[in-house]
Protein backbone atom coordinates (compact mmCIF):
# COMPACT_ATOMS: atom_id res chain seq x y z
CA UNK A 1 0.00 0.00 0.00
CA UNK A 2 1.60 3.29 -1.47
CA UNK A 3 -0.58 5.46 0.95
CA UNK A 4 0.28 5.61 4.42
CA UNK A 5 -2.94 6.13 5.96
CA UNK A 6 -4.06 8.36 8.63
CA UNK A 7 -5.15 6.89 12.31
CA UNK A 8 -8.54 5.15 12.37
CA UNK A 9 -11.10 3.89 15.09
CA UNK A 10 -12.15 0.50 15.76
CA UNK A 11 -14.43 0.75 12.83
CA UNK A 12 -12.60 2.42 10.39
CA UNK A 13 -13.45 6.39 10.36
CA UNK A 14 -10.90 8.86 10.44
CA UNK A 15 -10.15 10.07 13.74
CA UNK A 16 -9.51 13.31 12.12
CA UNK A 17 -11.98 14.39 9.19
CA UNK A 18 -9.09 16.40 7.86
CA UNK A 19 -6.57 13.89 7.36
CA UNK A 20 -8.69 12.91 4.28
CA UNK A 21 -7.65 12.49 0.69
CA UNK A 22 -9.03 11.10 -2.38
CA UNK A 23 -6.49 8.57 -1.84
CA UNK A 24 -7.68 7.43 1.63
CA UNK A 25 -11.16 7.33 0.48
CA UNK A 26 -9.73 4.41 -2.45
CA UNK A 27 -8.20 2.82 0.21
CA UNK A 28 -11.23 2.50 2.54
CA UNK A 29 -13.61 1.91 -0.37
CA UNK A 30 -11.75 -1.01 -1.17
CA UNK A 31 -11.63 -2.44 2.03
CA UNK A 32 -15.89 -2.35 1.67
CA UNK A 33 -15.49 -3.47 -1.81
CA UNK A 34 -16.51 -0.85 -3.76
CA UNK A 35 -15.16 0.69 -6.61
CA UNK A 36 -15.63 4.65 -6.63
CA UNK A 37 -17.04 6.00 -9.76
CA UNK A 38 -18.48 9.62 -10.47
CA UNK A 39 -21.70 8.74 -8.84
CA UNK A 40 -19.90 7.67 -5.99
CA UNK A 41 -17.62 11.17 -6.22
CA UNK A 42 -20.46 13.42 -5.89
CA UNK A 43 -21.85 12.20 -3.15
CA UNK A 44 -18.72 12.05 -0.90
CA UNK A 45 -17.87 15.44 -2.69
CA UNK A 46 -21.24 16.16 -1.01
CA UNK A 47 -20.64 15.09 2.49
CA UNK A 48 -17.00 16.79 2.32
CA UNK A 49 -18.95 19.95 1.61
CA UNK A 50 -21.94 19.15 4.18
CA UNK A 51 -19.30 18.37 7.04
CA UNK A 52 -17.17 21.52 6.50
CA UNK A 53 -20.38 23.66 6.76
CA UNK A 54 -22.22 21.77 9.59
CA UNK A 55 -19.21 19.91 11.62
CA UNK A 56 -21.31 16.84 11.83
CA UNK A 57 -22.08 13.97 9.77
CA UNK A 58 -25.75 13.02 8.80
CA UNK A 59 -27.01 11.75 12.01
CA UNK A 60 -28.88 8.59 10.95
CA UNK A 61 -29.70 6.97 7.30
CA UNK A 62 -32.87 8.65 6.64
CA UNK A 63 -31.39 11.68 7.59
CA UNK A 64 -28.56 11.02 5.23
CA UNK A 65 -31.05 10.23 2.51
CA UNK A 66 -33.00 13.56 3.23
CA UNK A 67 -29.60 15.87 2.99
CA UNK A 68 -28.67 14.20 -0.26
CA UNK A 69 -32.17 14.95 -1.63
CA UNK A 70 -32.51 18.28 -0.28
CA UNK A 71 -28.61 19.01 -2.05
CA UNK A 72 -28.87 16.90 -5.54
CA UNK A 73 -32.43 16.01 -5.73
CA UNK A 74 -34.97 13.14 -5.35
CA UNK A 75 -32.92 11.00 -8.47
CA UNK A 76 -29.87 10.63 -5.98
CA UNK A 77 -31.44 11.49 -2.69
CA UNK A 78 -33.34 8.14 -2.31
CA UNK A 79 -32.30 4.89 -0.05
CA UNK A 80 -31.98 2.25 -3.19
CA UNK A 81 -29.90 4.87 -5.13
CA UNK A 82 -27.64 5.65 -2.38
CA UNK A 83 -27.65 1.37 -1.62
CA UNK A 84 -26.68 0.48 -4.09
CA UNK A 85 -23.70 2.94 -4.09
CA UNK A 86 -22.61 2.29 -0.47
CA UNK A 87 -23.56 -1.19 0.68
CA UNK A 88 -24.64 -1.75 4.35
CA UNK A 89 -26.05 0.93 5.64
CA UNK A 90 -25.64 4.05 3.31
CA UNK A 91 -24.53 6.85 5.81
CA UNK A 92 -22.12 4.77 7.84
CA UNK A 93 -20.03 3.25 4.21
CA UNK A 94 -20.61 6.76 2.61
CA UNK A 95 -19.48 8.65 5.66
CA UNK A 96 -16.36 5.86 7.01
CA UNK A 97 -15.37 6.67 3.11
CA UNK A 98 -15.38 10.17 3.12
CA UNK A 99 -13.50 10.82 6.12
CA UNK A 100 -16.46 11.57 8.42
CA UNK A 101 -16.81 10.59 12.16
CA UNK A 102 -19.68 7.97 12.19
CA UNK A 103 -23.47 8.77 12.14
CA UNK A 104 -24.39 9.09 15.62
CA UNK A 105 -27.57 7.12 15.24
CA UNK A 106 -26.63 4.42 12.77
CA UNK A 107 -26.17 0.78 14.53
CA UNK B 1 0.38 43.15 40.90
CA UNK B 2 -1.17 42.48 44.32
CA UNK B 3 -1.48 39.34 45.63
CA UNK B 4 -5.27 37.72 44.38
CA UNK B 5 -6.83 36.89 47.94
CA UNK B 6 -9.25 34.51 46.43
CA UNK B 7 -9.48 33.25 43.18
CA UNK B 8 -13.44 32.45 41.79
CA UNK B 9 -13.50 30.32 38.65
CA UNK B 10 -17.00 30.30 37.78
CA UNK B 11 -18.20 28.24 34.89
CA UNK B 12 -21.75 28.90 35.48
CA UNK B 13 -23.78 31.14 33.08
CA UNK B 14 -25.75 34.32 34.69
CA UNK B 15 -28.85 32.37 34.83
CA UNK B 16 -27.02 29.61 37.29
CA UNK B 17 -28.47 30.20 40.99
CA UNK B 18 -24.76 29.86 41.76
CA UNK B 19 -23.24 32.65 39.58
CA UNK B 20 -25.17 35.45 42.05
CA UNK B 21 -24.39 33.31 45.04
CA UNK B 22 -20.76 33.42 43.58
CA UNK B 23 -20.35 37.61 42.69
CA UNK B 24 -21.84 38.05 45.94
CA UNK B 25 -18.71 36.27 47.75
CA UNK B 26 -16.32 38.78 45.66
CA UNK B 27 -14.11 40.64 47.66
CA UNK B 28 -11.97 43.78 47.17
CA UNK B 29 -8.86 42.08 46.94
CA UNK B 30 -10.53 38.60 45.25
CA UNK B 31 -9.82 37.93 40.98
CA UNK B 32 -13.12 36.45 39.22
CA UNK B 33 -12.19 34.37 36.64
CA UNK B 34 -15.15 33.48 34.05
CA UNK B 35 -14.61 30.26 32.21
CA UNK B 36 -17.32 28.23 29.92
CA UNK B 37 -20.55 29.36 30.22
CA UNK B 38 -19.78 32.23 33.09
CA UNK B 39 -17.97 34.51 29.98
CA UNK B 40 -21.31 35.27 29.44
CA UNK B 41 -21.74 37.92 31.95
CA UNK B 42 -19.77 39.71 29.14
CA UNK B 43 -22.53 39.86 27.35
CA UNK B 44 -25.11 40.59 30.28
CA UNK B 45 -22.62 43.44 31.43
CA UNK B 46 -23.72 42.66 35.17
CA UNK B 47 -20.37 42.74 36.28
CA UNK B 48 -20.37 45.48 38.58
CA UNK B 49 -18.81 44.18 41.86
CA UNK B 50 -15.12 44.70 43.49
CA UNK B 51 -12.43 42.76 42.54
CA UNK B 52 -10.71 42.38 39.09
CA UNK B 53 -12.31 40.11 36.50
CA UNK B 54 -10.82 37.83 34.27
CA UNK B 55 -12.15 35.95 31.23
CA UNK B 56 -10.67 32.37 29.22
CA UNK B 57 -10.57 33.60 25.57
CA UNK B 58 -11.00 30.29 23.76
CA UNK B 59 -14.37 29.95 25.92
CA UNK B 60 -15.05 33.36 24.50
CA UNK B 61 -14.67 32.51 20.59
CA UNK B 62 -16.23 29.13 21.45
CA UNK B 63 -19.57 31.53 22.33
CA UNK B 64 -19.09 34.22 19.34
CA UNK B 65 -18.11 36.90 21.98
CA UNK B 66 -15.68 38.26 20.39
CA UNK B 67 -17.06 41.64 20.30
CA UNK B 68 -17.21 41.86 24.04
CA UNK B 69 -13.26 41.34 24.49
CA UNK B 70 -12.67 44.91 25.08
CA UNK B 71 -14.95 45.04 27.87
CA UNK B 72 -13.94 45.37 31.97
CA UNK B 73 -12.24 42.24 31.93
CA UNK B 74 -8.71 40.67 31.46
CA UNK B 75 -8.55 37.98 28.59
CA UNK B 76 -6.17 35.41 29.86
CA UNK B 77 -5.46 31.84 27.97
CA UNK B 78 -5.28 28.68 29.73
CA UNK B 79 -1.56 28.58 30.70
CA UNK B 80 -2.12 31.87 32.25
CA UNK B 81 -5.28 30.72 34.34
CA UNK B 82 -3.04 28.03 36.18
CA UNK B 83 -0.57 30.92 36.33
CA UNK B 84 -3.84 32.86 38.87
CA UNK B 85 -4.35 29.73 40.36
CA UNK B 86 -0.83 29.45 42.03
CA UNK B 87 -0.57 32.77 42.39
CA UNK B 88 -4.14 33.19 44.54
CA UNK B 89 -3.80 32.39 47.94
CA UNK B 90 -6.87 30.24 47.86
CA UNK B 91 -9.48 29.28 44.90
CA UNK B 92 -12.64 28.38 44.85
CA UNK B 93 -14.23 26.58 41.89
CA UNK B 94 -18.07 27.85 41.86
CA UNK C 1 -48.35 15.48 16.21
CA UNK C 2 -45.79 18.85 16.98
CA UNK C 3 -43.30 18.58 19.16
CA UNK C 4 -41.83 21.86 20.68
CA UNK C 5 -38.51 21.47 21.99
CA UNK C 6 -37.10 23.70 24.31
CA UNK C 7 -33.34 24.44 24.96
CA UNK C 8 -32.90 26.72 27.83
CA UNK C 9 -29.10 25.84 28.81
CA UNK C 10 -26.33 27.72 27.49
CA UNK C 11 -24.06 26.09 24.93
CA UNK C 12 -20.51 23.59 25.51
CA UNK C 13 -21.27 23.52 29.68
CA UNK C 14 -23.42 20.33 28.95
CA UNK C 15 -24.09 17.81 26.37
CA UNK C 16 -27.89 18.15 27.14
CA UNK C 17 -28.79 20.39 24.35
CA UNK C 18 -26.77 18.47 21.93
CA UNK C 19 -29.51 16.06 22.86
CA UNK C 20 -32.02 18.25 22.46
CA UNK C 21 -31.26 19.12 19.49
CA UNK C 22 -30.53 15.35 18.51
CA UNK C 23 -33.86 14.55 19.19
CA UNK C 24 -35.51 17.33 17.38
CA UNK C 25 -33.22 15.89 14.03
CA UNK C 26 -34.68 12.32 14.78
CA UNK C 27 -38.36 13.65 14.88
CA UNK C 28 -37.69 15.00 12.04
CA UNK C 29 -35.58 12.22 9.98
CA UNK C 30 -39.39 10.38 10.50
CA UNK C 31 -41.63 13.17 9.04
CA UNK C 32 -42.75 14.28 12.69
CA UNK C 33 -43.30 17.88 12.92
CA UNK C 34 -40.34 19.35 15.41
CA UNK C 35 -39.47 22.97 16.12
CA UNK C 36 -36.56 24.25 18.39
CA UNK C 37 -37.23 26.86 21.10
CA UNK C 38 -34.49 29.30 22.36
CA UNK C 39 -34.93 30.44 25.76
CA UNK C 40 -33.00 32.35 28.91
CA UNK C 41 -29.78 31.55 28.24
CA UNK C 42 -30.19 28.86 25.69
CA UNK C 43 -30.40 31.60 23.30
CA UNK C 44 -26.95 31.91 23.44
CA UNK C 45 -27.08 28.55 20.96
CA UNK C 46 -28.22 30.89 18.35
CA UNK C 47 -24.93 33.97 18.13
CA UNK C 48 -23.03 33.58 14.85
CA UNK C 49 -19.19 33.39 14.55
CA UNK C 50 -18.72 30.92 17.32
CA UNK C 51 -15.26 29.18 17.57
CA UNK C 52 -15.24 26.38 19.37
CA UNK C 53 -12.27 24.86 18.02
CA UNK C 54 -10.08 26.39 21.02
CA UNK C 55 -11.96 24.13 23.57
CA UNK C 56 -12.09 21.26 21.61
CA UNK C 57 -15.57 21.25 20.45
CA UNK C 58 -17.61 21.24 17.80
CA UNK C 59 -19.49 24.77 16.74
CA UNK C 60 -23.22 24.15 17.59
CA UNK C 61 -23.63 26.56 15.30
CA UNK C 62 -22.90 24.98 12.79
CA UNK C 63 -24.64 22.33 13.83
CA UNK C 64 -27.93 24.16 14.10
CA UNK C 65 -27.81 25.27 10.60
CA UNK C 66 -28.26 22.04 9.48
CA UNK C 67 -31.54 22.16 10.95
CA UNK C 68 -33.99 22.98 8.15
CA UNK C 69 -32.05 20.03 6.01
CA UNK C 70 -33.45 17.82 8.51
CA UNK C 71 -36.45 19.23 8.40
CA UNK C 72 -37.31 21.17 11.61
CA UNK C 73 -40.08 24.09 10.93
CA UNK C 74 -38.65 26.59 12.87
CA UNK C 75 -36.55 27.91 15.37
CA UNK C 76 -37.61 29.90 17.79
CA UNK C 77 -35.76 32.99 20.02
CA UNK C 78 -37.40 33.88 23.25
CA UNK C 79 -37.31 38.41 22.49
CA UNK C 80 -36.43 39.35 26.05
CA UNK C 81 -33.96 36.56 26.52
CA UNK C 82 -31.84 37.70 23.54
CA UNK C 83 -32.18 41.23 24.61
CA UNK C 84 -30.86 39.75 28.05
CA UNK C 85 -27.67 38.36 26.26
CA UNK C 86 -26.97 41.58 23.67
CA UNK C 87 -28.47 40.02 20.70
CA UNK C 88 -29.88 41.23 18.41
CA UNK C 89 -30.50 40.86 14.07
CA UNK C 90 -27.01 41.50 13.65
CA UNK C 91 -25.81 38.97 15.79
CA UNK C 92 -28.27 36.37 15.54
CA UNK C 93 -27.57 33.23 12.99
CA UNK C 94 -30.21 33.55 9.58
CA UNK C 95 -33.59 31.74 10.28
CA UNK C 96 -34.35 32.71 13.78
CA UNK C 97 -37.87 33.52 14.55
CA UNK C 98 -38.16 36.07 17.59
CA UNK C 99 -41.14 35.76 19.60
CA UNK C 100 -42.58 36.57 23.09
CA UNK C 101 -42.64 33.23 25.60
CA UNK C 102 -45.71 33.14 26.88
CA UNK C 103 -49.18 30.26 27.00
CA UNK C 104 -50.00 31.40 23.50
CA UNK C 105 -46.44 30.09 21.92
CA UNK C 106 -47.25 26.57 23.41
CA UNK C 107 -51.18 26.26 22.43
CA UNK C 108 -49.41 25.51 18.96
CA UNK C 109 -47.81 22.37 20.06
CA UNK C 110 -49.38 18.91 20.79
CA UNK C 111 -46.23 17.90 23.11
CA UNK C 112 -43.42 20.94 24.63
CA UNK C 113 -40.52 19.13 26.20
CA UNK C 114 -37.56 20.73 27.42
CA UNK C 115 -33.74 19.72 27.28
CA UNK C 116 -31.76 18.44 29.92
Amino acid sequence: MSESMPERNNEGFLEDAFDWTEGVAAVIAAEDEVELTEKHWEIIQFLRSFYKEHEMSPPSNRLFVKAVKEALGEDKGNSIYLMQLFPGTPAKTACRIAGLPRPTNCL
Amino acid sequence: MATIQTLHILNKSPDHPRAARCLEMVSEDDGLLLTGGGVLFLATGHLSGPGKVFALSPDIDARGLGEFKGSNAELVDFARMVELSLEANRVISW
Amino acid sequence: MSTLIMIDQAPYGAWTGREALDMAFSLAAFDQPASLFFTGAGVNWLRQNQEAGGIGQKSVEKNLSAAPIFGIEAILADRAACETYGLDENSLIEGVTLVDADAALLNDYDHTAFAG
